[in-house]
């Protein structure tokens, strides 16, 4: 016989057992026919089923067949305790769920490369320097960090990086790109909206092996300055906007008020070059002089050779070293860098270096990597609980099932064919878990998507379940079964028949039923540890944003438009401001209304060096700035200390009025009076400011430590050409009703000027502890996740071991126990369960806190009140867990019970 | 009465000789065997149709489905070539065992 007749044999069991069956009744009607008596004969003919499975052993797959059987004896298990089951699937959809939508995130954000092919080629061009070039550079903006002792950056002046990408010869095409920047995009004639754009050269996309999917790229002859700009749609882009249409090549966008081509789209699936930041827009780098208003209005400041802003990457050519590549780079570099005429110290020309690029350019935060790591490592936690709470539940399920197993093996069933079945059924309990916690993820991690796209306003990643995650979600739930599975099918085929058939009160788990309570206590344990670690990062949470910031943060509102957007010229601008500022302090409710440059705790800052007459010029000596309106600090609420702050008169441009805060006065000046002192900023001042005011600290930059001191300049909308322009309102409104009124106002003054966002300043705070938000709203959602599921994992030991002393509580009685000592008994047992459990946790905890000692603020790592916060949490639940089983304990009829033995 | 599959591959030979006459039923074997035997030999059909299926699968028998004398449906054993070869070696090989089984007894 074939494999396939055998094949064929296992499946059509149905029509072979029935051939056996004729066979034999043909025998059988022979043997009867000859003069047996027919009951003899069936006697003597013996078991038909005997013969059945031995004529079935005899098959070559004899493991396909009884797997089988295995499973659909397994389906049939399931089926006669659906609500174990249910329980069981879920809580193993919920850890694998959660696990894999996890995973898919941190692989997005942390693991996977740049979506372009063979990325571990990509090489970061970068250059490393003494601190900051200033002798060769006035501007950066890009990649770039550091300090004054050592710093990296990758921006070049756009005019040196044309040069080195025409003459270099080591790299297969060496790519250069600006920082993504935001612009007010309209399609058609719909009002213009913010979208990211970003300048790149014309290799950029051949580059990085990311061809196009419509059009074409730019040639070298569009990116020269005084062509008419091009761009690129994103593909996400062009789906959103465009519907996916193939006819947009040719249409025009206007990107801040300028009419631009469609000459191509990108690949779907490329998002740029910055994970967590999605471009939509691409335009050539000469774009950015027509484009990019700053540019624009600033032609000596964007496209001379002292504006550092294109950022460079390349793939090494095959044969050439990396070191050899970037090594003909640098001599390129020194000769170009220099401008002619200017004698500089060889150690003062930044050295040329190339960084790994597979993950792009300026990655993830790391305080954001560090977060996503803390909630990976809490998920798999959870996975632990629930693996914990699986096999209690198969144990508890497997307890009462010893008599069914003793009796198999009585009957002779073989010992590793009842441990395949048990381990059959765990593998099938857990595959369904792996499908429903596949299915579970997608929700999860759309749903993770999008909260960290709106809510901690993170551009988004190119979030998908790939082949890697289905594998970890796979071993997940194998790893679940096999820890899950093996322990009680261990138990069961070692059951002894003698003890287990001798009398049904009797257990084969020794009486104590150690296992299950280990691994209940291991739950308590893992659960204490989360929610340690989900109450410290609360707690934590809670006093980063009601830390003091030295004003009154409710109800203030900033709302900012871009006039430079829809073509005013500094000289036109503050007529602008002063009209919409005017509507805006008529808007009812409206109590207060300044302008302000960067917005208080938004994340955005500026710093310069101070330089006081009589002290020593030192690089230590740095201050924040700002540049404010009349009326800031009053709107603020910020006090001032002494002097004035600004009036309407301080605002024009030749006004060398500063206003400074108190530590400012304390650092530099000492005991004495800093009113009327002059003082002037960088190693060579050429303007003297003159304090005019003192106010109070307060808090511009950082929640987690004071500012230092800072300075306010007064604001003049005309000397900031391109920049956005802020408003800051104190409010008697809502957000809605104040943000209706503001576009209403900003209509009727201009409507070409788009309004580029409008947030209040608890929403700025909040993005500005962004991390430590999204580790609060896991390690909480975790934390509550842990906690039922210890519950469960109470509920199903405590209902399973008052069953089990059914017998024993009924002689207690019996003996004169009354009904509360039995559900105390009960509950003191619960109780002691816990607090193993909760001892057990402790290194958990301190562990926990160790790994989070650097995000927490204000608050030890070892903080008691969080520790008994949840020790008192937990007694609650264990409480109301074993509340059931203890009642029901105590509903015991002790006539009953003894009977029953 | 002993069994014949007491002896280790002694039934096998039984069926394979019992068949070299032509095709025939389990039942007909059965019989066969008993009969040749002088009922010293009794099949059980516990055996018999386990060991039947066995050759098939080796190989060695060849089985259809036929009506029988009797009118009813019954399958029906065939040797196949390789049937006629096993069973020519087992032959061999047996009557060699039972002689020197038979001379050890005598000697002994």
């Amino acid at each position: 016989m074939g494999f396939w007749s055998r094949l064929k044999r296992i499946f059509r069991a149905e029509q072979y057992n029935s051939e056996i069956e004729e066979e034999l009744q043909y025998h059988l009607a022979m043997k009867q026919q000859d003069g047996y008596d027919p009951r003899a004969a069936r006697v003597q003919f013996g078991s038909l089923a005997k013969f059945k499975e031995e004529a079935r052993s005899e098959g070559v797959l004899p493991w396909l067949e009884s797997g089988l059987r295995d499973v659909r004896y397994a389906l049939r298990q399931m089926r006669k305790a659906p609500l174990f089951t249910v329980l069981l699937v879920l809580s193993l959809a919920l850890g694998i769920g959660a696990n894999t939508a996890i995973f898919s995130l941190v692989d997005a954000a942390l693991l996977e490369p740049l979506p372009v092919p063979a990325p571990q080629s990509l090489r970061i061009v970068a250059w490393v320097n003494h601190g900051f070039p200033e002798e060769l550079c006035r501007l950066l903006t890009g990649y770039a960090k550091g300090d004054r002792h050592r710093m990296v950056g990758s921006p070049v002046a756009v005019r040196i990086y044309r040069e080195l990408a025409r003459q270099q010869y080591g790299f297969a095409s060496l790519i250069g790109f600006s920082d993504s920047e935001m612009a007010a995009v309209a399609l058609r004639d719909r009002p213009a909206e913010q979208f990211r754009i970003q300048y790149v050269s014309p290799n950029f996309f051949a580059g990085l092996r990311a061809p196009l999917q419509l059009g074409r790229p730019f040639s070298v002859s569009e990116d020269r300055e005084g062509q008419p700009p091009l761009i690129i749609l994103s593909n996400r882009f062009w789906r959103k906007e465009f519907a996916g249409r193939p006819d947009v090549l040719g249409q025009v966008l206007r990107v801040n008020n300028v009419p631009v081509q469609i000459v191509g789209v990108a690949r779907a699936g490329f998002f740029g070059l910055q994970i967590g930041e999605w471009v939509d827009l691409y335009a050539p780098l000469a774009a950015d002089a027509v484009l990019n208003p700053q540019a624009k209005l600033n032609p000596d400041f964007s496209h001379t050779d002292r504006h550092w802003w294109v950022s460079m990457m390349a793939r090494p050519k095959a044969g050439v070293s990396q070191n050899q590549a970037i090594q003909a780079l640098a001599v390129l570099f020194q000769r170009l860098v220099v401008p002619p005429g200017l004698k500089i110290e060889a150690d003062k020309i930044p050295k040329l270096m190339a960084i790994p690029g597979q993950h792009g350019v300026d990655p993830i935060r790391p305080d954001e990597s560090r977060a996503l790591w803390i909630v990976f490592l809490l998920v798999g936690l959870i996975l632990l609980i629930v693996c914990a709470n699986v096999a209690n539940l198969l144990l508890s399920r497997a307890v009462t099932r010893q008599r069914e197993s003793a009796v198999c093996l009585a009957l002779g069933a073989a010992r590793h064919r009842l441990f395949r079945q048990y381990l059959t059924e765990s593998l099938l309990l857990a595959s369904f878990g792996g499908v429903a916690g596949l299915f579970l993820s997608f929700l999860f991690a759309n749903a993770l998507h999008s909260l960290i796209r709106q809510d901690m306003g993170i551009g988004g990643f190119d979030l998908h379940i790939n082949a890697q995650i289905l594998g970890f979600t796979c071993l997940a739930s194998l790893t679940t079964a096999v820890l899950c599975g093996v322990a009680p099918a261990w138990m069961l085929a070692r059951a002894s028949v003698h003890d287990a058939l001798k009398a049904s009160s009797r257990t084969v788990l020794t009486g104590r039923l150690r296992l299950p309570r280990l691994l209940v206590i291991a739950q308590v344990a893992l659960s204490f540890t989360v929610l340690v670690a989900a109450g410290l990062l609360a707690r934590s949470l809670a006093n980063l944003r009601n830390v003091d910031v030295g004003f009154n943060r409710a109800n203030l509102v900033y709302a900012s438009v871009n006039p430079w957007s829809a073509g005013y010229q500094p000289e036109q601008v503050n007529g602008y401001v002063e009209g919409l500022r005017r509507g805006l302090a008529a808007i009812p409710g409206v109590l207060r209304v300044a302008t302000v440059e960067e917005r208080p705790l938004s994340g955005d800052r500026n710093a310069t060096w101070v330089n006081i007459p009589g002290r020593p010029f030192s690089l230590a000596d740095t201050a924040l700035v700002n540049h404010v309106g009349d009326g800031f600090f009053e709107t603020l609420g910020v006090p001032v200390i002494a002097g004035r702050t600004f009036s309407p008169a301080d605002l024009n441009k030749n006004s060398d009025a500063v206003v400074v805060n108190e530590l400012f006065a304390c650092r530099f000046y000492g005991s004495r009076n800093p009113l009327g002192e002059q003082f002037g900023t960088g190693p060579h001042p050429t303007t003297r400011y003159r304090i005019i005011g003192v106010v109070q600290n307060s808090r511009h930059y950082s929640l987690r430590e004071p500012d230092g001191p800072a300075i306010f300049w007064p604001y003049n909308a005309g000397s900031r050409p391109g920049w956005r322009v802020s408003f800051v309102l104190r409010t008697a409104l809502s957000t809605g009703q104040l943000t209706h009124a503001f576009r209403q106002v900003a209509r009727k003054t201009d409507p070409a000027v788009p309004v580029i966002a409008i947030e209040t300043q608890t929403q700025l705070i909040d993005s500005r502890v962004r991390s430590e938000r999204l580790l609060s709203i896991f390690a909480t959602a975790f934390g509550t996740l842990a906690m039922v599921l210890s519950a469960i994992g109470l509920l199903g030991l405590f209902a399973y071991m008052v069953a089990r002393r059914t017998n024993e509580i009924g002689v207690r009685m019996a003996l004169g126990a009354g009904r509360g000592s039995i559900a105390s008994m009960v509950l003191r047992d619960a109780f002691a369960l816990l607090l193993a459990g909760v001892a057990a946790g402790i290194p958990g905890a301190l562990w926990m806190g160790r790994i989070l000692k650097h995000t927490l603020f204000h608050l030890s790592p070892t903080d008691p009140v969080i520790g008994l916060l949840t020790v008192a949490i937990m007694m609650c639940v264990a409480a109301l867990s074993s509340w059931i089983p203890a009642s029901r304990a105590a509903r015991v009829d002790p006539m009953l019970a003894l009977r029953e033995e | 009465m002993p069994k014949a599959d007491h002896l280790q591959g002694a039934l096998e030979l039984l069926i394979l000789k019992a068949l070299l006459r032509g095709k025939n039923s389990g039942y007909a074997i059965a019989t066969l065997i008993e009969q040749a035997s002088d009922d010293v030999l009794r099949v059980e059909e516990g055996s018999l149709y386990p060991a039947l299926h066995r050759l098939t699968e080796a190989g060695l028998l060849k089985a259809e489905w036929r009506i029988s004398e009797s009118g009813r449906r019954a399958r029906f054993y065939e040797l196949t070539s390789g049937g006629r070869k096993r069973l020519a070696e087992t032959e061999e090989r047996w009557k060699s065992v039972t002689a020197a089984v038979a001379k050890v007894l005598r000697t002994v």
